[in-house]
């Protein structure tokens, strides 16, 4: 222990017991957190709060139906029109600290403020949580000797302690220094909420950059932007093109998402326009969704462009002329038998799916903005005019299907169970004649 | 209808897993699903306290049969009602099973010659081209513990892979003692030879775990346990998670079996080794990203490998801050 903190320790505990053998003298009922203990010694060096002249409680509003309300619970209930953000949690936190200078039913009002975070909207705020852990009176649940240390000296701060903890964990939070010097102020360095800390450290860490496919936290608000960045997640080939075939109109006046112009953008990449332009016109293809696509918490919904498999016999293999690489051969036919040794493929035929040309995503699933999108490719595929395209779209409206009793048709269209069905073909080439 | 339902269920699990003479306890279900299933993954009691939702994974729900409910994968063919020739049968199919490994023992490790067995580089484990390959599989959620989550299993576009598709809903049981819930699960089912005895998978000798799945860019857990047969580990298990892109494609996740990290009841510990091939009971995938809305995972096959180029034996080293007895 550093002499900074035997100091600490002993002012303390010269106050504790002068306040305690004055109560005692004087019979009235103590607590071991002095009243006359200075401000210094229970605040963390964090910004020190001015003092602010007291906020009166707002008025009791009028209700009939009246739910028992949790302890503290008032203090988070504020003015109709007063906003739920940052500025007004930390004030009714700084309420409860400046009514109640002992800090009486601190852990109710931690897990109060827990609960209520999510409101205010600043679960993934580390200030927040180390003005949390603040309320906490320190240097009071530290373990002073080995009976302190083997018995859980403060169980119930402890486990409050841990549960602010693992709601940073939840939200993916990672504490950073402040944290660790008020658990340490707090509840000493052997106490579980500070190895908690510690392991949050280590996995965290461990655990920051595994995701191959990563999404930024902050998701555009903007569905246009929304959109492109889900189909540059989709499309691995990186040399795919955007296109925007569509705006949403200004909104001015109307939502975001206009039901006559909804915004359409599509991908597609250069081999996959090669091979729509070697498609067979003979052969229809498909539009189906929508699918869903998950990007952190929010969900959209794309629909493909793709082509039934060829059957084998119809298959082409591509002939490589012999002239096309004079540096080495391109193509070898010898016969090395490899033993089993050196065979790292799968005895399994895996499933083949017929090639995807296009993908779109759009604010409505319905015909006429697909086949938008079909008149958009059309410029950059001039022979999709001549092949006949296929609507297979399966019912969902397009929002989160909302759970039923159990007969919950799924976003993809099941083989035995497609609904809509319509052939486009006169259409398509009535609109290109 | 509860009682025909259980009816229905007891006679159906006794044509996979009968015990003559108890073949008309009512409560077979449960016990099977007690023996085949595993414990839930994610901690769902409030901080502090231990998670020790064990609640039998029987039938909490009766209806929509033909969709599939709980831990049972559709049976969509109507279950014999005749007793004495299910289990004549039954004995005679177990006989057959005893024969065969017998047979087998003598021509080599699980009736394929020595030198292919060793010689091998990529092994299907699980595939998915029929209905009996989903009969290897368990699904479960969090309405065992009395959540809302849903989850189905079944054969996929041309029976050629397997939808694992519901919707997750992460509000809380009431029941005064969960603090969170939203989870889906599919659990492989523990490989029995002869007589239901409990058998293992051996892939000392591979090194990666590869899945050729189709999601929609939500992340899976991947669970792996070992076999329980020296002593009752059935709260352990170890865990990676498995990210998925979304989108049309075909993903290939390929997982070496040095990054798994160990977990007990739940929660993951300090003491960390790395998995050891040799005795794995089952498989399983976990969907708990909290994130309420209907997902789906489409599955083409699981199967090990050894990837020559990954040399790695382990990934998580132990620290001396949390375990300093490792390291005196």
């Amino acid at each position: 222990m550093s002499w900074a903190q035997a100091i600490l320790l002993a002012r303390g505990l010269s106050r504790g017991w002068g306040g305690i053998c004055s109560t005692a003298l004087t019979g009235a009922p103590f607590s071991q957190v002095t009243p006359q203990a200075p401000r210094g010694l229970h605040c963390s060096t964090a910004a020190h709060q001015p003092d602010s002249p007291l906020v009166p409680r707002p008025p009791e509003p009028q209700r009939g139906l009246v739910k028992a309300l949790a302890p503290h619970e008032e203090l988070f209930r504020q003015a109709p029109d007063g906003v739920r953000d940052k500025a007004s949690f930390v004030q009714a936190v700084q309420n409860f600290t400046q009514y109640n200078v002992h800090k009486r039913g601190h852990v109710d009002f931690i897990y109060l403020a827990l609960r209520k975070m999510r409101e205010y909207g600043v679960e993934r705020d580390l200030a927040i949580y180390n003005l949390l852990l603040d309320i906490f009176p320190k240097e009071v649940f530290r373990p002073r000797n080995i009976f302190h240390s083997i018995f859980l000296h403060y169980p119930r701060q402890q486990e409050c302690g841990i549960a602010v903890l693992e709601q940073m964990e939840n939200h993916g939070v990672m504490p950073n220094k402040e944290t660790e010097f008020l658990l340490t102020q707090i509840f000493g360095r052997k106490s579980y909420p500070m190895l908690k800390f510690v392991r949050m450290k280590l996995w965290f860490t461990r655990f920051k950059n595994i995701n191959p496919f990563p999404v930024p936290r902050d998701l555009p608000q903007d569905p246009v932007d929304l959109a492109r960045l889900a189909l540059r997640h989709m499309e691995p080939d990186l040399s795919a093109r955007v296109t925007v075939y569509q705006m949403p109109l200004s909104k001015d006046s109307t939502d975001a998402t206009d039901p006559t112009e909804p915004h359409i953008i599509g991908i597609q990449s250069p081999d996959q326009q090669a091979a729509l332009a070697h498609h067979d016109p003979a052969r229809p293809i498909f539009i189906e969704g929508p699918f869903s696509l998950w990007l952190r918490d929010k969900c959209v919904y794309y629909h493909i462009l793709r082509a039934d498999l060829l059957p084998p016999e119809e298959r082409e293999v591509e002939e490589i002329p012999e002239e096309w690489n004079l540096y080495y051969p391109m193509q070898l036919d010898l016969a090395y038998g490899r033993s089993s040794w050196d065979d790292y493929e799968f005895n399994i035929d895996e499933v083949e799916e017929g090639p995807v040309f296009a993908i779109c995503m759009a604010g409505a699933h319905d015909q006429a903005t697909l086949a938008k999108w079909i008149q958009g490719l059309q410029e950059t595929n001039p022979t999709l005019a001549r092949i006949p395209v296929v609507f297979r779209l399966s019912a969902s409206s397009g929002e989160l299907l909302a759970s039923s009793s159990g007969l919950e048709e799924p976003p993809l269209t099941p083989p035995e169970g497609r609904e809509e069905e319509e052939n486009n073909q006169q259409r398509q080439q009535q609109s290109q004649s | 209808m509860a009682l025909v339902h259980k009816l229905l269920n007891g006679t159906y699990i006794l044509r996979k897993c009968p015990k003559p003479g108890v073949a008309s306890c009512p409560f077979l279900s449960t016990r099977f699903a007690d023996y085949c299933s595993s414990s839930l993954e994610k901690p769902v009691a409030a901080p502090g306290k231990a998670p020790s939702q064990r609640k039998t994974e029987g039938n909490l729900e009766g209806h929509h049969q033909r969709e599939v409910a709980l831990d049972i994968t559709s049976p969509e063919d109507k279950p014999e009602v005749s007793f004495d020739k299910a289990i004549k049968e039954e004995i005679k199919d177990h006989f057959r099973r005893l024969k065969d490994d017998i047979v087998n023992h003598w021509i080599g490790p699980e009736g394929r010659p020595l030198h292919e067995v060793l010689m091998e580089q990529a092994k299907v484990v699980w595939q998915f081209r029929g209905k009996e390959d989903l009969d290897k599989w368990i699904v479960t959620s969090d309405k065992t513990i009395g959540g809302r989550s849903e989850v189905f299993l079944k054969m996929g576009r041309n029976n050629q892979s397997a939808l694992l598709y519901g919707t997750l809903s992460s509000e809380a049981p009431q029941d005064g003692e969960s603090g969170r819930s939203g989870y889906c699960a599919m659990i492989s089912k523990i490989p029995t030879g002869p007589f239901e005895r409990k058998r293992f998978y051996d892939w000392s000798q591979f090194n990666t775990l590869y899945l050729r799945v189709r999601g929609d860019g939500r992340p899976w857990m991947v669970n792996i346990r070992e076999d329980t047969d020296i002593i009752q580990r059935k709260d352990q298990m170890y865990s990676y998670f498995m990210f998925t892109r979304g989108g049309p494609y075909w993903q290939e996740v390929k997982i070496p079996f040095s990054k798994f990290f160990f977990s007990n009841r739940g929660r993951i510990r300090d003491a960390q080794y790395k998995l050891l091939l040799d005795k794995i009971s089952s498989i399983g995938f976990t969907l708990a990203d909290k994130v309420d809305g209907p997902f789906f995972l489409e599955i083409d096959f699981i199967g090990v490998f050894t990837d020559p180029a990954h040399t790695e034996e382990f990934a998580y080293e132990n620290s001396p801050e949390l375990n300093p007895r490792l390291f005196k």
